[in-house]
């Protein structure tokens, strides 16, 4: 199994490495910004798999959390002078004020039933959503305001690298804690809540945990948002981002890491080619409609994704090898589901 | 006077186009632990049909009665191809019925265009009445008629006949419902249907209230109304009136008083009701 472990490892390490050395090979423009923005995507749907991955919560108030980081660091930068250091201490404060939102908000609905925590932040970022519109010396309404990245930024290249270790960073800090022993507690909680409660474990601790790391990181994603935009309106706090995050989860493989990963480069790659088809074709300027019936039949029939999909088949397979040499299935089996 | 009059009118008929929308939820989740999200989308389906309807026959009546139709259809369509498949898993009906909501709005734009449509009053119900130097407008009368109407006709099936004591059962204990031989996922499809076409009825009554109707007006009565349904509690269909006419008073004058609270008021309401009173304010339940 630690070999297995590696040898994931040793892919995604390829990855990174291709990706970190795309610049030097393509200077295609387009590209650039697409990829970076499947690094911050990518970053705001692992944040959100965190809740409803991992712990089993449901969250419709995510876009809050990503447009607290984008108005935080916007602002900061706008006030102050764009500067590397500004632009660090706009992430921290973003992430404080996020994490602040998300602890009330964890800690008023999640003693109750899942219903109720979906409902709040649905609720709660409707709020945001209006607080944005009105607050207009402070976020100048829906027209939203421009604003001077740092210095360090004003190459395209420079900020896609920055994304790129950010998406890694938030990807090793994750994945340590949902295998730390909080994380397990987490899925314990997803799995089965009562019975994690009587085996001692305050679960609302842990549930609330779960809601301030998922709001802090989906912050960042957020930050990361408005500078490579250079600019930043209401819409980050819509709906929309909401539901692009539920998407790309959903997609990609709940309960994983890299399913969020997977779905952002799915969801943005399909984007950006249907969005490109709608010029011709004026069907697919409603290209939200095929997401959302993708979404629903992959609620309904393949609940784990692309991710639980391709695990499902090595299962299989492995199996069928077992099966051959020993009929050993239910080992592997439990040992498929532990390496999620 | 004459404005605290007004403000209460207007809150009154707010609050009841909210309580349509709530009372189906309220049922909905009371029987089957179903929070359907996609509830707004048959708001703004009923709002659009209402118009349309309106605009092809002319005929206030019908287009409202068309429009409760085209909800009550829909509801039957969400029950069967949305909500049945996931039946009893919680976080995939939330997931799901999100995404329903989703195709329900994008759909409207595809079906009449993505951009908003002006509503017309009939003219019955258009201009206001002036009695002892009070104006009254008379299409919020109307509204705050229809709603009390509405409250009465379900509280009397609910009481006074059989089909309403099986749902009352069924919200209390649903498995013993099911022990008497009863089909109790028959019962809730007509409660979901009957569901819908309240809130398509809502759609309808606030189209020409609001003056027009747009594709996003269902995500923002939703939230009211889970608002309501969670101060007036889970599953309680008197406590969904109060609750709505209490976020329909509040958001009236907050919006007069202080305009920058307006919504606020309303969040600030529940976030209480969530920490002291969790199961709702009208009922005696425990959550």
């Amino acid at each position: 199994m630690i070999s297995k472990l590696q040898g994931k490892n040793f892919w995604l390490i390829v990855i990174a490495a291709v990706l970190a050395a795309f610049p030097l090979f393509s200077d295609s423009r387009t590209m650039t910004i697409l990829l970076t923005q499947i690094f911050i995507f990518s970053i705001l749907a692992m944040s959100y798999d965190i809740l409803l991955g991992y712990t089993g919560i449901v969250s419709f108030g995510h876009a809050m959390f990503f447009g607290v980081g984008a108005y935080t660091t916007a602002v900061i930068l706008d006030r102050m002078e764009p500067t590397l250091g500004m632009f660090l201490l706009s992430i921290a404060a973003g992430m404080v004020i996020a994490g602040i939102i998300s602890f009330i908000a964890g800690l008023l609905t999640l003693r109750l039933k899942s219903h109720f925590y979906a409902m709040f932040t649905l609720a709660l970022s409707g709020l945001f959503l209006v607080a944005a519109e009105k607050w207009r010396t402070v976020t100048n309404g829906n027209d939203g305001f421009t604003f001077r990245a740092p210095e360090f930024f004003q190459d395209r290249t420079m900020f896609y690298l920055t994304a790129l270790i950010c998406l890694i960073l938030v990807y090793l800090l994750l994945s340590r804690f949902v295998a730390s022993p909080m994380g397990r507690v987490l899925i314990a909680v997803r799995e089965n809540e009562q019975r994690t409660a009587s085996l001692g474990y305050k679960t609302l601790h842990y549930k609330v945990t779960a809601s301030v790391v998922a709001g802090i990181f989906a912050s960042l994603a957020g930050s990361l948002y408005s500078v490579s935009l250079r600019f930043v309106n209401t819409s980050v706090m819509t709906m929309d981002i909401t539901l692009d995050a539920l998407l790309m989860t959903i997609i990609g493989g709940v309960g994983t890491l890299i399913g969020p990963i997977l779905g952002a480069t799915v969801i943005e790659f399909a984007q950006h080619y249907l969005s490109g088809l709608a010029r011709d074709y004026p069907i697919f300027e409603r290209w939200i409609i095929f997401f959302g019936i993708v979404y629903i039949l992959a609620v309904i029939f393949f609940p784990q994704g692309i991710v639980g999909w391709f695990r499902q088949i090595r299962a299989k397979r492995s199996g069928k090898r077992a099966a051959a040499i020993k009929a050993k299935q239910p080992v592997l089996k439990a040992k498929a589901e532990e390496n999620g | 006077m004459d404005l605290l009059l007004n403000l209460t009118v207007n809150g009154l008929a707010t609050g009841m186009l909210i309580f349509l929308l709530a009372a189906g939820l309220t049922l909905i989740f009371g029987l089957m632990s179903v929070l359907n999200f996609a509830h707004g989308g048959l708001f703004a389906w009923g709002a659009f049909s209402g118009v349309f309807f309106y605009g092809v026959t002319g005929s206030f009546l019908i287009s409202v009665i068309g429009a409760v139709l085209t909800g009550v259809v829909l509801g039957f369509i969400t029950e069967k191809l949305i909500i049945k498949p996931v039946y009893g898993n919680h976080v995939q009906q939330i997931l799901i019925t999100l995404g329903f909501m989703l195709v329900l709005s994008e759909m409207l734009k595809v079906v009449f265009g993505p951009n908003q449509i002006a509503a017309k009053t009939p003219d019955y119900l258009s201009g206001s009445w002036e009695a002892g130097g009070v104006i009254l407008i008379k299409y919020r009368l109307f509204i705050i008629l229809v709603g009390l109407l509405v409250f009465a006709v379900v509280q009397f099936i609910l009481k006074r006949t059989k089909i309403g004591l099986v749902v009352r059962a069924g919200v209390i204990n649903k498995e013993m419902v099911q022990a008497l031989g009863i089909d109790i996922n028959k019962v809730f499809l007509y409660v979901f249907m009957a569901g819908a076409g309240l809130a398509a009825l809502a759609g309808a009554l606030m189209a020409p209230y609001s003056g027009v109707v747009y594709a996003e007006m269902g995500l923002e009565f939703a939230i009211l109304a889970f608002i309501v349904v969670v101060i007036g509690g889970m599953g309680s269909f008197p406590g969904s009136l109060l609750a709505a006419i209490l976020v329909g008073l509040a958001g009236s004058y907050m919006a007069y008083f202080v305009p920058s609270l307006s919504l606020a008021v309303n969040m600030i309401l529940m976030a209480v009701v969530l920490i002291f009173r969790p199961q709702g304010l009208f009922t005696a339940k425990e959550a």
